[in-house]
């Protein structure tokens, strides 16, 4: 019975705060991680193992429905060109500063890189509504800005299969085992593909005739657990899968019926994933933050210094003025969804410290409170010196 | 009374309708849209006809893809929606200035041999109010659900 009650506040908190913080013009994942740091205080134990399974779904449901319903993979291979470099600076960068950091505190290669890894991903909604205001999603940066956030999230995701792999082997693999996970992901991504391109779309003709109700949505979260289970079966971690099945549905007419998008969407963003938000903010131990103060200042600084720096001198290298650098820069920093999962999952391999989690964690809350402010300076700054000109 | 009679009258509709086939209904004459198709001339055929979606063809008339109103009001819309529903996808939607960049690439399709029944089978489970039917991947025309319940009335007539 503790559990249902436990559920309940969880939902009510993360609903309410999450719309507190949504009216005050940030994103609604700041309250639901509040939520869940609120309780963690007061009342829900990070040990809950019941509550720990649903925020593991809630995870795997986050990125198979990023995948399903909210990419635009065509529009990545057109776009993919221009994006290249500011992509790669604005990965390379976050991804060296956090691994450097590591090392520099003292921590081992593992830890090192989970947090070389938790700075990587870009979480774009968190500035379109800004873009959007300032009418600036049409210009250059802002473009390019949306490749190349879902390419951070998607290089992201790689090298966290990658270093889960490498955390299997405990120690920095050997040629061979480096061989090995390469082959497991690309064994993986073959059998989705066929799966994706050849099996669903037959297997998604039939169940839609089954007399059974809501034979399509069950097969739909079905196809998220079997990636998921299957991508743990290669050694991969499950939420990796979950994303790849997500985009090899996205092409299915009978998966993708509006009706079923939506069920799929409210059994996501409805139940699981703001649970697996909350558990988050359960799980950050305040005193850490605390005793932490200068790593904790240190990852929340260079994190968003590293996407700032790589996102500007990479859209300075394809041609973007300084203003519109600058732009292009601050709108990479806000980090969200996908560097939480990464947390989430380095925390459940023990790799993690409470240490380096509740830091990525404050610097998850920060990057979500400065960067449309940030932003909006700089898109003001362009129209000032663009007035100055004329 | 009415009741049972419409129910008796149920159970010979579904064989009856099973002998209907689907080209036989449709609407052949359909109003289409290139991919190419500027945004301005989409908007233009909305106020223009009052249908829900519009089918969207290719160079060969091979059907790519399908625009309804819910695509074009989220367009519309895109400056006034919650964060929430800033994806990248319907970023992406807001920036195209064509039918190929908005259109839903996957859309709900029906064979030319295909009967009544199947067809209503499938607007009723999944809620569609209009299916595209086609033939060796080419459209062949539009069947609504208006279109069904005409030929149930015209056939419980005989």
């Amino acid at each position: 019975m503790e559990f249902i009650l436990h559920l309940l506040l969880i939902l009510f908190f993360a609903k309410v705060l999450g719309e507190v913080i949504e009216r005050m013009g940030f994103s609604s994942i700041l309250g639901e991680l509040l939520a869940g740091i609120f309780l963690g205080i007061l009342l829900i134990s990070p040990d809950n193992e019941i509550l720990s399974s649903f925020a593991d779904l809630g995870a795997i449901l986050l990125l198979f429905t990023a995948g399903y319903k909210e990419v635009n993979l065509r529009q990545l291979r057109e776009a993919s060109k221009v994006a290249f470099i500011p992509t790669i600076l604005g990965v390379a960068l976050p991804f060296s500063l956090g691994f450097l950091l590591g090392q520099a505190f003292g921590f081992g290669f593992l830890l090192s890189l989970f947090l070389g890894v938790a700075f990587t991903p870009t979480s774009i909604s968190v500035v379109v509504k800004t873009l959007v205001d300032y009418n600036y999603l049409s210009s250059r940066p802002g473009s390019v800005m949306l490749t190349s956030a879902i390419f951070d999230d998607i290089i992201g995701i790689f090298i966290l299969a990658v270093a889960v792999t490498i955390a299997n082997f405990n120690q920095f693999p050997t040629n061979m085992q480096l061989l090995t996970i390469m082959g497991n992901l690309v064994a993986y991504l073959i059998i989705m593909g066929l799966l994706g391109y050849k099996v669903f779309p037959i297997l998604f003709n039939y169940i839609h005739k089954m007399h059974v109700k809501e034979a399509i949505f069950t097969s739909v979260i079905m196809v998220a657990l079997f990636s998921a289970y299957l991508a743990e079966v290669f050694g991969l971690h499950a939420v990796i899968g979950a994303f790849i099945g997500g985009t090899m549905l996205s092409n299915v007419p009978f998966a993708k019926i509006e009706d079923v998008q939506r069920k799929v969407s409210g059994l996501s963003y409805g139940i699981f994933v703001p649970i697996f938000f909350a558990f988050i903010g359960i799980s950050v131990d305040i005193g850490t933050v605390r005793t932490a103060g200068m790593f904790s200042f240190m990852v929340v600084a260079l994190a968003l210094l590293g996407k700032l720096v790589g996102g500007l001198v990479g859209s300075k290298i394809i041609g973007f003025d300084l203003p519109d650098s600058l732009i292009f820069g601050i709108g990479m920093m806000p980090r969200a969804g996908v560097e939480l999962v990464v947390l989430s999952v380095g925390k459940k391999a023990g790799i993690i410290t409470d240490e380096v989690f509740s830091a990525v964690v404050l610097m998850v809350a920060v990057s979500i409170l400065v960067s449309p402010t940030l932003l909006k300076y700089a898109i003001e700054f362009k129209e000032r010196s663009k007035a100055q000109l004329t | 009374m009415i009741k049972e009679k419409i129910r008796d009258g149920y159970f010979h509709m579904t064989d009856d309708l099973s002998n209907v086939n689907v080209k036989d209904v449709m609407v052949k004459d359909v109003v289409t849209v290139h991919e190419d198709e500027s945004i301005e001339k989409l908007f233009d055929l909305f106020e223009k006809y009052h249908y829900n979606s519009y089918p969207v063809v290719d160079n060969e008339a091979k059907l790519v893809g399908i625009i309804d109103q819910d695509i074009i009001l989220e367009i519309l819309m895109f400056d006034r929606s919650p964060r929430t529903k800033h994806t990248h996808e319907a970023a992406i939607r807001s920036l195209s200035d064509n039918a190929k960049g908005i259109m839903i690439h996957h859309p709900i399709t029906i064979s030319s041999d295909a009967n009544l029944h199947d067809v209503a089978d499938l607007m009723l489970k999944h809620r569609v109010n209009r299916v595209c039917v086609v033939k060796d991947g080419k459209l062949a025309g539009i069947v609504s659900k208006r279109d069904i319940i005409n030929e149930v009335y015209k056939i419980k007539k005989v």
